[in-house]
């Protein structure tokens, strides 16, 4: 340093050796500025790559900044509610009977609200049913983030809470149930409660049957509908002519079944005043119970056909003839026929006739044990059940004996749900097969695939009764006829139990029918519940003037749509 | 030696830039992807909403009221007729019109 040499580490050693090379020296610190002037550009270099990178890096950051406040939503914190996703159920055609739907359900954040009252009031402008006392009580609680204001609003008056705009108030997409038939067919559906857990009927059944999924939100079923055997239409008709038959003659009830016979298809299931799966209230009127399935009912003369058949199994010579007395007593029980006979009577007499007294002979002649065992046979008497649900279980009498066999034998002293009654006739009329009724479309099965319980002739036998109940002016079915198809049938008038006894002018008013008799295809059941005398049935209130023509109406109405065309 | 590590480095440099780039690429399209779900998804609500609201409004009750209302009334059974050869036996074709019982 003392010399004037400018010592650099980049020079080499002999350097310093030779200050006297003042040209060398020179070029030293030549190539030493030129080697920091290059050092320095390397850094610039770095320091600007470097830049670039946290420019990239921060421009990141500020993108996905501003992207992420578009994501983010201020929600109000909740547990997240499980709800089920269902499938959509459909007729057998294909028509939409039940479906999810997404509607809006209003929620709250009790700590965001300013001022609970303010917002029960303007609530209530636009909700005129919201119960306030319960909205108050809802927001009373400000430890809490979350509160169910009003579950499914619809889209109208979404808009209008929204219009209100205020503060701590919450949409939230829910799944709802939706029946877009009313209250058609509402008690084979059932319903769902607020989570979309199906309850009952059908519904209940998807749920038995793990078709439906838990979801945390508004996540619509992506499976494949359920197809039910029942027809819109057909179910239409029949609960319009039964309201008509109810408004005609005064009822207080009605239910009315048509079936398939060869595999039990329930194609139209009614029970009137109907069930609307929506309506809440619905559910606790006693007046709206399924009569069909859940109700059991003593269903008076058209369980003759029973007896007729057992009669027929157990060798009665059809051609053979009964001498009728007027009256008969068993077991201190007096039994007599409205209108006596007056000759030797043949099982078709008794029939047609519908005699009590007939009837009671024909079962004694076959016996407590026999009626028990065949009744059972035809599953009248076993626990049964639907899709829909369990059928109200039969309830026979703890002790049979001969004057419960008899009065059996007429359709008194056992109480059966009108569904597992028609399902037990189907096998007198398809041939003697047992059929389990169901609410699913099932096909290609036929009769052939059932259990046969009772003989081909004995079924042919039933048949021929039936159609000549209807088709003879001596028949007690005549008024169910419809011309160009063969439609049988027989009549039941069953006074109902009350007070004291049996109430003569309370009775259910049933009619079992088929068609086309030639070869058997649907089974009908129509029953009145407390029909009443008028002009047109002269006063009376059997089955034959009201229950009789009203399955002539249905099956003149839903023949057509069923396939079968007047010949 | 330089220009290796230079290339080198500008090779890290590009394919950290590269790798970020796909990354947030891929962040992009997940996120088109969701809105593409959600999209779907309101679409679906949609048709259930619209499905619903037909089968609502083509409900036999309220056309049997319609009908009624413009003096039609169920079809009676002489107003059916089958199409011959139609291959559906029994089945119900076609309906003719001003035909009473």
């Amino acid at each position: 340093m003392s010399n004037g040499v400018i010592i650099t580490p980049g020079l080499a050693d002999g350097a310093l050796k030779r200050p006297e090379q003042s040209t060398d020296v020179y070029e030293q610190a030549q190539a030493f500025r030129n080697e920091r002037r290059a050092t320095r550009a390397r850094s610039l270099i770095a320091v600007a790559l470097m830049g670039l990178a946290f420019m990239t890096i921060a421009g990141q950051l500020i993108r996905l900044a501003m992207n992420g406040q578009t994501e983010q939503r201020i929600s109000i914190s909740a547990p997240l509610a499980t709800a089920f996703a269902r499938p959509d159920i459909i007729d057998r055609h294909g028509r939409l009977m039940a479906s999810d739907i997404v509607m809006e359900s209003l929620v709250a954040d009790p700590q965001s609200v300013l001022d609970q009252q303010e917002i029960a009031d303007k609530l209530a402008t636009v909700l005129p049913d919201l119960d306030k006392k319960g909205v108050l009580n809802a927001l009373a609680d400000r430890t809490k983030r979350f509160a169910w204001i009003r579950r499914r609003l619809s889209d109208a008056e979404a808009q209008k809470v929204h219009d209100l705009g205020l503060p701590g108030l919450d949409f939230r997409p829910e799944l709802r149930r939706s029946y877009p038939l009313g209250r058609s067919a509402g008690h084979a559906l059932g319903f769902v409660n607020i989570d979309n857990k199906g309850l009952q009927g059908i519904e209940r059944y998807l749920d038995k049957r793990e078709s439906v999924e838990p979801v945390h939100g508004p996540t619509l079923s992506a499976r494949a509908p359920l197809r039910l055997s029942l027809d819109v239409a057909v179910q239409f008709a029949v609960e319009d002519e039964l309201a008509e038959a109810m408004r005609r003659y005064s009822a207080a009830a009605a239910v009315g079944l048509i079936m398939d016979v060869n595999n039990g298809e329930i194609v139209a299931a009614a029970s009137i005043p109907g069930l609307d799966p929506i309506v809440t209230m619905d559910r606790f009127d006693k007046n709206r119970i399924d009569r069909l399935a859940s109700g059991t009912y003593e269903l008076g003369s058209v369980f003759k056909a029973f007896t007729a058949a057992l009669a027929f199994e157990d060798g009665v010579d059809p051609r053979a003839r009964i001498d009728v007395p007027p009256k008969l007593e068993v077991e201190h029980y007096q039994i007599s026929d409205s209108h006596p006979a007056e000759g030797p009577l043949t099982i078709s007499d008794i029939f047609l006739r519908s005699s009590n007294v007939g009837s009671a002979m024909l079962a004694l002649h076959s016996g407590q044990q026999r009626q028990k065992a065949f009744l059972e046979k035809l599953g009248l008497t076993t626990p049964m059940a639907t899709e829909a649900g369990s059928i109200a279980r039969a309830s026979p009498p703890k002790r049979w004996g001969d004057i419960e066999t008899v009065t059996i034998s007429y359709g008194h002293g056992l109480a059966v749900a009108p569904l597992q009654f028609a399902a037990a006739s189907a096998t007198l009329i398809n041939g003697g097969h047992r059929i389990k009724p169901t609410f699913l479309r099932k096909v290609g099965r036929s009769a052939g695939h059932t259990e046969r319980v009772i003989a081909p002739e004995t079924s042919q036998f039933i048949r021929r009764l039936m159609r000549d109940n209807v088709a003879s002016k001596g028949g007690t079915g005549w008024r169910a006829d419809v011309p160009g198809l063969e439609v049988g049938g027989k009549t039941g008038t069953a006074e109902i139990p009350g007070k004291g006894g049996y109430q003569a002018k309370s009775v259910i008013a049933s009619f079992l029918g088929a068609f086309p008799m030639n070869k058997p295809r649907y089974l009908t059941l129509v029953c009145l519940f407390e029909p009443q005398g008028n002009r047109e049935t002269n006063g009376k209130i059997t089955a034959d003037r009201n229950a009789a023509p009203t399955t002539g109406r249905i099956i003149a109405r839903v023949s057509p749509m069923l396939g079968f065309l007047p010949e | 030696m330089r220009i290796l590590l230079t290339l080198a480095v500008a090779m890290t440099f590009l394919s950290a830039f590269t790798l970020y780039a796909v990354n947030y690429e891929t962040r992009g399209l997940a996120e088109e992807v969701k809105l593409r779900e959600k999209a779907i998804s309101a679409a679906r609500r949609d048709i259930a909403i619209l499905k619903t609201e037909r089968a609502h409004l083509s409900r036999p009750e309220r056309i049997a009221r319609h009908a009624r209302k413009l003096g039609l009334a169920p079809a009676k059974r002489n107003q059916f007729d089958a199409v011959p050869g139609s291959g559906m036996p029994g089945s119900v074709m076609s309906v003719r019109s001003g035909e009473e019982e």
